[in-house]
């Protein structure tokens, strides 16, 4: 053997790596970017697509909207459907990583409420770049076995009573905008970036633990690591039906955070009319239905869906309270100034919390 | 003498006691019925039965082990030559290169797989496998270097004079004098490079394209997002077949060096 | 076959190769760590320094890189403190089928999974973990020990995370020290303690600072063991750094502060390499 074998040799052994790098995607498969976990990757879900269409769903997730961003921007061309929130659809439609979609064909658009159908945050001069999909808020939940009484007011996160035994979110924007709730402030525009600063760091003694995942906040809350902790209302039912935790979720008095989810296709998609169905069925009132009632789910934007749920269901009764309702704030775009100061004001309280 | 000696064997004992706590906890987890992990243990094969059916799981597995054995060949080919070069010969710029080996060690994963995800996306490597043999063969470079000199350190070079005396043309010499003496050390560089490659999530993890992921991202994706005892079940199975592995090199090959 | 040829051909694939992966992206690092924003789409960028005047601005960065280090130091530490002794025992006081047995099981943590040792750590010392449960089970009324989400949780993951590597470059180097030097001190009438102090770490330091090496510096980027073990405590540079390139999406400062803990690890290793040279 001479050197030219090996030469000869490793030229081979990259032939294979490039063989097996480039991966083969046929006709019938779409990619969908989401959160694990999150509706779209249900097994049963994803057969049942199967069975009326006929395509194969694959997916990827992120952990955090940025990274959702970026894997659009580095991968264009790659992802059929993403799930974004509509706080951010517009950045994402004005950076080009999304297209209109033209929704003719698509039966279950006109039983979204109309609301959410024509939100602004995701209709744009008429053309639309999400579909709604589902809804919800972000406040806390608490655990049933050690609070008698559940509160009433988001001040329970920053009681004495509970020091070291909360919960909390590591986001700098939900974090943010939760001091904002409880302050009385513009959750989009706060007003007095030094009050929330200041109310942030009130809460030292109170946090055990950040959360980053459902599945940790299952885990801690179910090893009584924290008794009381933010969380978003379609995660709580999940908590509640699927592991039978203790659970309950708060819609306090001074009002949430509100956030809507749609479903939008990146531009240049590959298989854009499957995408297109893809979505038209995760706002079938049948996907819903299932999924809300064994898995457990945010409320869906689709009106219909929503009223053939069991009629006590989490998401028919929840919001009832019109009054504690309309103090629900809806998370809107952010100007990049604004998050920039935000997420440095959370990094700089995080490290004020350590000891 | 003999007191000390008994100390130092309870020591030691109790060392590999505390480095294997964390291992015994997955394996035992592993037969856990609880999916939030709760105690006590009810014993089950339930995630030993849900893993034989999770094809994601298995696609990642076979994603690792291709990607770790193209790495560890071509890591350790590169590695042992470059070795060789910095035992045999005396050149400029030695100390420099020398140096230059290790920042693949001395530099933050996240940094380099950060550098690496910008870069690949640059020049339009891109992402997916082959990204990942590039990342994960620079990073067990070094390991095979050090590795593969330290077994140089105690070879004889009189043994390739007398190889070139009798005829042998110089890559003769290395292939078939050379290379053989130094295979144990080649053997134990090939398995680090393995080993670090099997492990490395933070490279792969930015280099990984969609649907096209290896175990460790797969684990690491998991316990931010839905861990399962099913990750305690297959990093089990890993283990197991790294410890056949071992015991299987070992019997060619006198780990711990002389006695 | 000429000198200048043979060790061209014999490193250039293992250079060449570096610097695809390692050389050129990290100048494409160091290049966006001036840039005003990250130049994908349509994005407007400029050169500014503002990412590295960021650091020293806020006081808070430079708090955290210093948090760092002596999470460094102190990780490295306790290994050399648990790791040297197991690597002379090992080395020096057990021979034949029983050492390559031990060794075999000290190295074999290097093939199970980081990750799953951390989380397994994290089940060990939760509320109702492992280690709470049967303490409980043992000595009825303990009640919790609130381990997890600690600095000491932390340093606990690290040492044992790191320990083989100390233990590993200690051996190696305690292993070639000749059995007949050590004895010939011991005839001469060298005492223990001598005999350690003045033969043994001397001739193991090259193992010493190797291992060292290989623990501070990881150690000092890490960010996904602060993360799982530390909880509110776990805030460190390498979680910030690494919040810049996967939820913030600000690469320039990532790499900006990335740059400057690496310059700052530089420092430190120099100042130490005279204490080294001196040894030698």
């Amino acid at each position: 053997m001479s050197f030219h074998v090996l030469l000869k040799l490793i030229c081979f052994q990259w032939l294979i790596v490039l063989i097996l790098g480039s991966s083969v995607i046929s006709a019938a498969e779409i990619r969908v970017l989401n959160w694990q976990g999150y509706g779209t990757d249900e097994a049963w879900a994803l057969e049942m697509f199967k069975e009326r269409t006929g395509i194969e769903v694959v997916h990827d997730y992120f952990n955090s909207e940025q990274e959702m961003l970026t894997k659009l921007r580095t991968n264009p061309g790659v992802y059929d459907v993403v799930l974004i929130n509509s706080a951010y659809t517009r950045q994402a439609a004005e950076e080009g990583l999304i297209e209109a979609i033209e929704t003719t064909g698509m039966a279950n658009v006109s039983d979204l409420s109309s609301s959410m159908r024509n939100d602004p945050k995701l209709v744009d001069d008429g053309k639309i770049y999400g579909v709604a999909w589902v809804w919800g808020v972000t406040s806390f939940a608490v655990d049933t076995g050690d609070f008698q009484q559940t509160p009433y007011s988001i001040e329970a996160l920053w009681d004495p009573k509970n020091a070291g035994r909360v919960g909390w979110r590591d986001d700098a924007v939900e974090a943010v905008q939760l001091a904002a709730v409880a302050l009385g402030q513009d959750i989009n525009n706060p007003s007095d970036l030094k009050a929330i600063r200041q109310k942030l760091r009130e809460l030292k003694p109170q946090i055990r633990t950040f959360w980053s995942s459902e599945d940790e906040w299952n885990q801690f809350f179910s090893a009584n690591e924290f008794d009381l902790a933010t969380y978003w209302s379609g995660s709580a039912s999940r908590s509640k039906n699927t592991f039978g935790l203790p659970v309950e979720f708060v819609l306090p008095q001074e009002g949430a955070i509100g956030w809507l989810d749609g479903l939008s296709i990146p531009t240049n998609a590959p298989n854009r009319n499957e995408a297109k169905a893809f979505i038209n069925f995760m706002i079938d009132p049948d996907f819903y239905v299932k999924w809300d009632t064994e898995v457990g789910a945010p409320t869906s934007a689709n009106a219909k869906a929503v009223s053939m749920l069991p009629a006590d269901a989490f998401n028919r009764t929840a919001f009832s309270d019109s009054q504690k309702v309309a103090k629900v704030q809806f998370m809107g775009p952010m100007e990049d100034a604004l998050r920039e100061e935000i997420l440095e004001l959370w990094q700089e309280t995080k490290a004020y919390f350590q000891n | 003498m003999n007191f000390l000696k008994w100390i130092g064997r309870t020591y030691l004992i109790c060392i590999v006691v505390f480095l294997y706590v964390p291992i015994l906890v997955m394996v035992a987890l592993s037969f856990n019925e609880s999916q939030l992990y709760r105690l006590p243990i009810e014993w089950s094969i339930r995630w030993y039965e849900a893993l034989a059916n999770n094809s994601k799981l298995h696609s990642a597995t076979v994603n690792s082990l291709t990607v770790a054995f193209l790495s560890t060949c071509l890591s350790t080919m590169m590695g042992t030559a470059v070795a060789l070069a910095f035992y045999r010969y005396d050149f400029r710029a030695k100390r420099l290169l020398q140096i230059l080996i290790f920042p693949p060690i001395t530099i933050p994963w996240l940094i380099i797989g950060t550098a690496m995800l910008v870069f690949f996306f640059w020049v339009g490597i891109g992402r997916g496998l082959h990204a990942m043999v590039l990342g994960h063969v620079a990073l067990s470079l070094p390991y095979v270097v050090i590795v593969v000199s330290a077994r140089l350190k105690s070879f004889d070079s009189a043994l390739e004079d007398a190889a070139r005396s009798l005829g042998a043309s110089y890559w003769q010499t290395t292939l078939w004098v050379t290379v053989p003496w130094l295979m144990p050390g080649i053997i134990a560089a090939a398995l680090f490079a393995f080993a670090v490659s099997l492990d490395q999530f933070v490279i792969s993890y930015f280099l990984a394209a969609p649907g096209v992921t290896t175990l460790p991202v797969e684990i690491y994706t998991a316990i931010r997002k839905g861990l399962t005892p099913e990750i305690n079940a297959i990093s089990t199975l890993v283990i197991l077949l790294s410890m056949l592995l071992l015991l299987g090199v070992s019997r060619f090959y006198r780990f711990g060096g002389r006695d | 076959m000429n000198q200048r040829a043979a060790v061209l051909s014999l490193i250039s694939p293992a250079y060449l190769w570096l610097t695809l992966t390692i050389l050129l992206p990290l100048s494409a690092m160091l290049y966006y760590s001036f840039l005003s924003d990250v130049p994908i789409g349509s994005r407007e960028v400029s050169w500014t320094l503002e990412n590295y005047g960021t650091f020293f601005e806020k006081a808070f960065y430079s708090e955290l890189m210093l948090r760092s280090f002596k999470l460094g130091a102190e990780v490295t530490t306790f290994c050399l403190l648990l790791g040297f002794p197991c690597a002379l025992a090992l080395a020096k006081s057990i021979g034949g089928r029983t050492k390559e047995a031990l060794f075999l099981l000290i190295i074999l943590p290097f093939w199970s999974n980081a990750l799953v040792r951390i989380f397994s750590w994290t089940m060990v010392l939760r509320g109702n973990g492992i280690l709470e449960y049967y303490i409980n089970w043992l000595l009825p009324g303990t009640g919790p020990l609130g381990l997890m989400f600690t600095y000491p949780a932390i340093l606990l993951g690290l040492v044992h995370s790191y320990l083989p590597y100390m233990i590993l470059t200690c051996y190696i180097s305690i292993d070639a020290i000749d059995n007949q030097l050590l004895e010939a001190a011991r005839s001469l009438g060298a005492g223990k303690l001598t005999i350690f102090f003045r033969l043994i770490v001397p001739l193991a330091l090259p193992g010493i600072v190797a291992g060292s090496v290989l623990i501070f510096i990881p150690v000092i980027g890490s960010f996904m063991e602060p993360r799982l073990l530390g909880g509110r405590n776990g805030t460190f540079i390498g979680t910030i750094i690494e919040d810049q390139f996967t939820a913030v999406f600000n690469w320039p400062l990532g790499a900006a502060l990335s740059f400057i803990m690496m310059g700052l690890v530089l420092l430190v290793l120099l100042g130490f390499s005279p204490l080294v040279r001196r040894f030698k």
